[in-house]
């Protein structure tokens, strides 16, 4: 072991400080009021985002060498100790978290004022980032298995906030029960790998996977897989995200958005030295990757929830980061986590804010025309629609484009996977398109009289988000390869799909920024000016397939309905004929058997006790006399 | 018919204890089933428990151990403290019924 500390042990304040906040809060609920709170989760977050950054800096000064801390041995054979590890990826991980930590809280304070609840939020929110922080800078499997469970914990209890409404606490059920699924794969994942490798330690499991049979190796990735897709909603394990939206927008900007749905993507690029060697795994990757971003997509072009059309967005761009690490490009998969990050906490804020002035009113056939009412937001909202869109120089447009590249590149098949996801960042344009249109330009006849521009808790954030939306993609561009730069330790034993030189880049480039204009002028025509009003569409005969169209897109292909026919009714009806037949004719009737049995008997035993004290005597007699007649009856034993 | 001329001496053996014993202990227990005023049932079961102690008192001499007549103190003990408590229980049962019969005592029937 070459575990080494030299950055001492102070990037782990910045994991423990919001686990105080949280329970500082929770014990001192009742006395403190709303201003003292948020006084304690604002200061509390900003310096857990300090520390985190002074972390950052220290470790690019030493060239992003791994620093490992082993706060203390559990078990000693198998190998398994709590440990934390700061390296370039769980770096950019901790930055990112605490940032975005810091800024959605201070959005939240405005968002959340006045509920009854107002404490309990930040309780679970600080609550979150503390799992969040555990799971991205363990060192092991084992710790990182904490944090996985506790984010899901968090999650449930920030969808089900307002659990008061049936159907938040049904949303957070569903979510906790299909992400089950999902940690039931990574933990067979984790047994096979303590199987195979007897520690828990990345650095000796990631070191030392060369001379490991493929095939155990194909199993713990594909195990390992299975969790991924539940906790990043992945097609088929998708369904809960949507339904997630029953929370708190700024939670769901932080949670369901920025940072918890990646975790799936950040475990697959830690386990890269692994997955690199298993061909199947990656070809799944990327396979699973195209459909939930093509289907996620699709279904984004025709919901009405302001804050679903966000989500099967979010779903659809976690599909593009799988795509990412199916095609080998770790360091693309990481660079769209994080300005996904930015430009959907951007989007989910800015429609956070969008609610709040529209009176809790989500249906986005409600609004319309905001733009002059919400002039910041709108602008806001703009920006992170165009960079969602892939257009340049907005963040979206150079990790989107590296991963269209880095898929490219693999050659054979992979022509095909990067026609196919062409076309799901072609949707992307034009869902967001007319998200925004809807919404801040088209004129639905409602009046707006009483909207008016959110608070400015709500909107600097926003033009701070924004401000970041614009510029984070120039971490790493074909001409200044910084995160590379970053990751450069994390992968050293990983082979990385390198982007393809010259005039094939420069085709591609401007081929994916064609799809998002496409995309965004297809949804300008349709929802700007509202072309389709102004042809006759009866002469192409064109009504039937778009309302195939826009039916499948609103019921997500009747997958839903598809699943909770097959698992959930199918299900119940089982359960239903085993609690009939097995519970109640086998369990409960042996039970009653017993219990009728013990009266039947014990009525007639009881004709016995007559009360009369002689009669007790004489059966005591008897026994004597019964007792005597076996003493006599047995052979005496020999001395 | 010819007088034997050794005198056998009536030798009062362990033998006739245990016999007196047991007789003692069976007038007891009849006494037990067939009377129904608590207080001669009462003293049938002293009757029972002087049979016991007499029982152990002739096996302790017949084997030479200590042991039984020990006992016997502790029978003594336990006996004192049962009467003690089985005379209050009787006084209280006349008083409550003015009779000592038992048999007007079958609360606790099956």
């Amino acid at each position: 072991m070459c575990h080494e500390v030299k950055l001492e042990f102070i990037f782990l304040l910045p994991i423990f400080l919001p686990l105080l906040t949280s329970i500082f809060l929770f014990l001192n609920k009742k006395l403190f009021n709303e201003l003292v709170t948020n006084f304690f989760t604002l200061n509390g977050s900003l310096l857990s985002f300090a520390i985190a950054s002074y972390s950052f800096i220290a470790l690019a000064l030493n060239k992003f060498k791994a620093v490992n801390i082993e706060l203390f041995q559990w078990i000693s054979n198998p190998d398994i100790s709590i440990g934390f590890t700061l390296d370039g990826l769980s770096g950019i991980m901790l930055v990112l978290v605490t940032g975005l930590s810091f800024v959605i809280q201070l959005f939240s304070t405005s968002y959340m004022e006045k509920d009854d609840n107002h404490s309990n939020y930040f309780v679970y929110f600080n609550f979150f980032v503390f799992s969040m922080l555990l799971l991205v800078m363990s060192s092991n499997f084992l710790v990182m298995f904490f944090g996985w469970e506790l984010v899901g914990l968090s999650s449930y209890l920030l969808i089900s906030f307002w659990s008061k409404k049936t159907e938040a606490a049904k949303a957070g059920n569903k979510a906790f029960v299909i992400n089950r699924v999902g940690d039931f794969g990574f933990l067979i994942g984790l047994m096979i790998i303590l199987d195979t490798f007897n520690t828990f330690d990345f650095y000796e499991i990631l070191h030392n996977s060369t001379g490991v049979n493929e095939n155990t190796i194909t199993a713990i990735s594909l195990f390992l897989l299975l969790g991924a897709f539940g906790k990043s909603a992945q097609f088929p394990l998708f369904s809960w995200l949507p339904d997630a939206m029953e929370g708190p927008t700024p939670a769901s900007a932080l949670i369901h958005a920025a940072t918890m749905v990646t975790a799936g993507v950040f475990m697959l690029v830690r386990i890269s030295p692994l997955l690199q060697h298993s061909k199947l795994a990656s070809l799944l990757i990327i396979v699973f990757g195209l459909i939930t971003a093509l289907l996620a997509a699709f279904s984004a072009i025709n919901q009405y929830d302001i804050k679903k059309v966000l989500a099967y967005s979010t779903i659809s761009q976690l599909g593009f980061m799988f795509i990412a690490i199916g095609a080998g490009a770790y360091v693309a998969a990481i660079f769209h986590l994080v300005t996904h990050a930015f430009f959907k906490a951007l989007l989910f804020l800015g429609a956070g804010a969008v609610i709040h002035s529209m009176h809790h009113e989500q249906d986005i056939r409600k609004m319309g025309g905001l733009r002059k009412k919400m002039p910041v937001t709108a602008a806001m909202m703009g920006i992170g629609t165009l960079a969602i869109s892939g257009i340049p120089p907005l963040a979206g447009f150079w990790s989107k484009d590296e991963i269209l590249a880095s898929v490219f590149a693999n050659g054979g098949i992979y022509y095909i996977f990067w026609a196919l996801t062409l076309g799901a960042a072609f949707l992307t344009a034009f869902y967001m398109g007319r998200h925004w249109l809807l919404i801040f330009e088209k004129d639905n006849g409602f009046d707006h009289s009483d909207v008016s521009e959110a608070p400015k808790a709500m909107t600097r954030p926003l033009l701070l988000l924004g401000i970041f939306s614009v510029f984070i993609g120039f971490i790493n561009t074909p001409f200044f390869h910084g995160l590379e730069k970053v990751l450069h330790v994390t992968l050293e034993n990983v082979e990385v799909t390198h982007l393809p030189e010259g005039i094939t880049l420069v085709v591609l480039a401007v081929l994916s920024i064609g799809a998002g204009f496409t995309g965004l002028i297809i949804a300008f025509l349709l929802f700007g000016i509202e072309l389709h009003k102004r042809i006759d569409l009866q002469k192409f005969k064109l009504e039937y397939p778009i309302n195939l169209i826009k039916d499948l897109s609103l019921n997500v292909l009747y997958l839903n309905k598809f699943g909770n026919l097959f698992f959930v009714s199918g299900m119940k009806n089982l359960s239903r004929k085993v609690a009939v037949v097995v519970d109640g004719m086998l369990i409960d009737g042996s039970v009653n058997f017993v219990s009728t049995a013990f009266n039947k008997t014990s009525k007639i035993t009881s004709t016995t006790q007559t009360g009369m004290v002689r009669n007790y005597v004489v059966y005591f007699g008897l026994f004597l006399l019964l007792l005597i007649a076996l003493f006599l009856a047995t052979p005496m034993v020999p001395r | 018919m010819t007088q034997r001329k050794e005198i056998v001496m009536l030798e009062v053996t362990t033998d006739w204890y245990l016999t007196l014993a047991a007789m003692l202990f069976s007038i007891g227990f009849l006494g037990m089933m067939i009377r129904k005023n608590a207080l001669i049932m009462f003293m049938c079961i002293e009757l029972m428990l002087n049979a016991v102690n007499l029982t152990f008192i002739s096996a302790s001499k017949h084997f030479g151990q200590i042991d039984g007549q020990v006992f016997v103190f502790f029978v003594l003990v336990v006996a004192a403290a049962e009467v003690v408590v089985g005379l209050a229980i009787i006084v209280s049962i006349f008083r409550k019924q003015s009779s000592a019969s038992v048999d007007v005592l079958n609360v606790s029937r099956g």
